[in-house]
């Protein structure tokens, strides 16, 4: 199942029964529940046989081990114990997963959590079985915190490894190839896109790597296995974001039990986000969708207008399809007590590159100032011989940039799409910087600085606008034709 | 060493080093980021610079505006690590 409209009311009428009705202590639990279900059942159907079924539980196994290793540990204390409360997690999900697999004995009709009939129980539970055994076993490895911080790395490479080749067109057709061999199907019928669609896996990678890397630096909080879990796979964000940080979210768990049900401003406020999402992915942008700038369309324009016309159809689309996604996730968390962090503030209103980077897919452009940015350019300012910052801060901003692009998938336009953002960012500190003093000057006069700031939101507005041709033209050859046409030229 | 000089220390380095106005009287108080006087970009050398001055690491998701826009907060920021 898709984030559609039907799924959306789910979510929503399970809002309202959750804050109105469900008993206080049973919160932590069902949001737990709710998102280990949702896992699977937001998964699109795959055509290699139980692979959806499978991928789902990977990415609930693998939050399991990353838990495992990043529990805390000290040079005098090498053994970690698992509690009680995070092995009565583990039977829990032993139990919800081996029942997910028990649909299948339902007439298909009512296999609704499920994208495809799902494997037989008994083989579900003899697979499982052993990987919980492994995983109190591993807990209780004896491990001092150098050793836990090469663990940590290898285990953020390995992630890193898996989105490598899922984004990669050619890796990623290989390795579904690869699958269908080992699942005994034609080899040459290998599409990633029907094969390996893994749901949310981008944004699960993300968060997996911010927890590893939280712990590696001493930031990351003790969570339960049931926490971190919730956190990872949250059902509302787990499509497409936006990305908490742990310690927040945690910060929500705590309080659930406290929380007020009937607080009318919370749950007004969290349905009138929905209804302004839905308004905004299902009204505007699928309006828009019907003359937004694609690869088919393109090639139909016959007059530079009509090319504007529809990059401008493609710039409002993406916006609004996106921030309406996220205020309906952000809604819904509203409604289950969870306070998701804001993705996009005007974006397109904004007076500078910089200033759109900080309000446009914001939790994203955050995550990558902390765990690319900032690591990055502090490494280089601790080097003894040592570039100038302004050298430090471009390469930070390609590294960046480029590492943005090629999360949407990596291909040499996303590249570009990186480097072209990465240019004007640092074009825009390198101007900043060296007329810092005149502008707080120029502020005091009001009427002047009206124009500035509109010149500056239209060139802004059109230097990401450009931008966009970049991401959604799947070759060099045919974004060069784009901008071509837009400048009036190659018709 | 105590709060004073730490707080000193920084206001001397953020202005001279990151604004590049070593004259300007920079406010316990006042935004330095949101105020326009440096950008977001310069928190990491900020960092580099706590490092080295006062042993005191300070995690990159802590290096946002929200939590060092001034002295008092970053002077606070380092304190509660200082040993």
């Amino acid at each position: 199942m898709t984030f559609n409209l039907t799924l959306i009311a789910i979510f929503t009428a399970g809002g309202f029964i959750y804050s109105l009705i469900l008993p206080k202590s049973w919160r932590k639990w069902t949001l737990f529940i709710a998102s280990i279900l949702a896992v699977y059942a937001l998964q699109p159907p795959l055509l290699i046989r139980n692979m959806d079924f499978i991928l789902p539980t990977v990415t609930i196994f693998v939050t399991v081990f990353v838990w495992i290793a990043t529990l805390p540990r000290q040079d005098n204390q090498l053994r970690i114990t698992i509690q009680w409360r995070d092995l009565f997690t583990i039977a829990v999900l032993m139990l919800l997963i081996t029942g997910l697999a028990m649909t299948r004995f339902l007439p298909s009709e009512w296999q609704l959590l499920t994208a495809s009939r799902p494997p037989a129980p008994l083989d579900v539970f003899l697979a499982l079985f052993p990987l919980a055994l492994l995983i109190i076993l591993v807990g209780g490895i004896q491990i001092n915190q150098p050793r836990q911080k090469v663990l940590l790395s290898l285990m953020i490479l390995v992630i890193i490894g898996v989105f490598i080749i899922l984004k990669t067109d050619r890796l990623a057709l290989a390795f579904s190839g690869w699958l269908r061999e080992q699942t005994g199907r034609d080899a040459t019928l290998a599409n990633p896109l029907t094969d390996l669609n893994w749901l949310g896996f981008s944004y699960v990678a993300f968060r997996l790597i911010h927890v590893l890397r939280d712990r590696q630096t001493g930031k990351l909080p003790d969570v339960s296995l049931r926490d971190m879990l919730t956190y990872i796979i949250f059902f509302p964000s787990l499509t497409a974001g936006p990305i908490d940080r742990i310690e927040r979210f945690q910060e929500d768990l705590v309080a659930l039990p406290e929380m007020n049900g009937r607080d009318p401003s919370r749950i007004v406020i969290g349905s009138t986000r929905i209804v302004i999402g839905i308004f905004k992915k299902f009204v505007v942008a699928d309006t828009l969708a019907l003359f937004a700038l694609t690869a088919t369309n393109a090639g139909q324009v016959t007059y530079a207008g009509g090319m504007w016309v529809l990059l401008y159809g493609y710039a409002f689309r993406l916006f609004f399809d996106f921030s309406g996604y996220s205020d309906i996730a952000i809604g819904i968390g509203m409604l289950f007590g969870v306070q998701l962090p804001e993705n996009f503030n005007r974006p397109y209103l904004k007076n500078s590159i910089t200033s759109f980077w900080q309000s446009w897919h914001i939790t994203l452009s955050n995550w990558v100032r902390f765990y690319i940015f900032s690591p990055l350019t502090r490494t280089m300012l601790r080097w003894k011989r040592k570039p100038s910052s302004d050298v430090i801060v471009g390469i930070g901003l390609v590294a960046t940039m480029v590492i943005i692009g090629l999360w949407h998938g990596i291909s040499f336009t996303f590249f570009i799409w990186g480097l072209w953002h990465a240019t004007g960012l640092f074009i825009h500190k390198m101007w900043s910087d060296r007329t810092r003093k005149w502008y707080n000057q120029f502020k005091k006069k009001q009427g002047q600085l009206r124009l500035w700031n509109w010149a500056g939101i239209f060139i802004t507005f059109h230097f990401v606008v450009v931008g966009w041709v970049w991401f959604v033209m799947p070759d060099v050859g045919s974004a060069l034709s784009v901008l071509s046409k837009l400048a009036g030229v190659g018709f | 060493m105590d709060e004073k000089t730490i707080r000193e220390k920084l206001r001397a380095y953020i202005t001279a080093d990151l604004m590049r106005d070593p004259d300007y009287p920079l406010g316990d108080e006042e935004g330095i980021i949101t105020g326009g006087m440096m950008d977001s970009f310069a928190l990491a050398e900020l960092a580099v610079f706590v490092e080295n001055a006062f042993n005191v690491y300070i995690p990159d998701p802590d290096l946002t505006v929200a939590k060092m826009d001034t002295l008092n907060q970053i002077v606070a920021r380092v304190m509660r690590d200082i040993k």
